[in-house]
């Protein structure tokens, strides 16, 4: 699973911390996403998508099978 | 409703709990046991208060590495204690002399111990499985 998570975050202009906070987890959490460590809930992953006003597809691209979470 | 982080809520609990202890330790000092129980009281009712009235917020991410965590404990923990249960109380079954004599008692109760803790762990782990089972939709007849 890939991510454009930290390039919709510089394109609206928030840090790590504001997503964290608007989303509702840690910092940690927006730096291990970024860092394709760690895979988001179906819940959270539409909660960064609604923020940005995109699809969840638009940030989140499946590339099949892969060492997952 | 307050929302909380679960690092306020964990600090909070060290607070409380620093709290207690200096409440148990005056009352332990003081020779009086109703400080020491007011005192413990008094915590539990403040955290069961925090945990009612304030929304304690989870970060997804930890409660995976929890869950994961927890996971890992039991699988190592419980075959340990399993064998070690089994290793201490083999001897005292085998008939030999010196453990018929009662010579190694405290070994083989500390196997039973184990043995029941074992037992305990994974009849925890079998109820605990059949309740989130069903909670989560496992288990129904329905199509």
């Amino acid at each position: 699973m890939k991510n454009k998570l930290k390039v919709y975050r510089a394109m609206h202009n928030l840090t790590q911390e504001q997503l964290a906070d608007q989303v509702g987890v840690s910092r940690q959490t927006v730096i291990a996403i970024e860092s394709d460590k760690y895979l988001p809930s179906l819940g959270l992953a539409f909660k960064i998508a609604r923020l940005f006003k995109v699809k969840v597809e638009d940030i989140f691209t499946y590339e099949g099978e892969e060492n997952e979470n | 409703m307050i929302v909380m982080d679960r690092k306020k809520y964990k600090q909070l609990r060290v607070v409380v709990t620093l709290f207690v202890g200096a409440i148990v330790a005056l009352a332990v000092i003081g020779n009086s046991y109703p400080l020491s129980i007011a005192g413990v009281l008094t915590g539990i009712v403040f955290m069961a208060l925090v945990r009612v009235k304030a929304k304690i917020r989870t970060d997804e991410r930890e409660a995976t590495i929890q869950e994961k965590a927890a996971r890992m404990t039991y699988a190592i923990f419980a075959p340990v204690i399993g064998i070690a249960a089994f290793l201490l109380l083999l001897p005292s079954k085998s008939g030999i002399s010196v453990f018929s004599k009662g010579e190694w008692l405290y070994v083989e109760s500390l196997g039973m111990v184990f043995a029941y803790l074992t037992l305990f762990l994974i009849a925890i782990y079998a109820i605990s499985y059949h309740f989130l089972n069903r909670k989560y939709g496992g288990g129904g007849d329905e199509e």
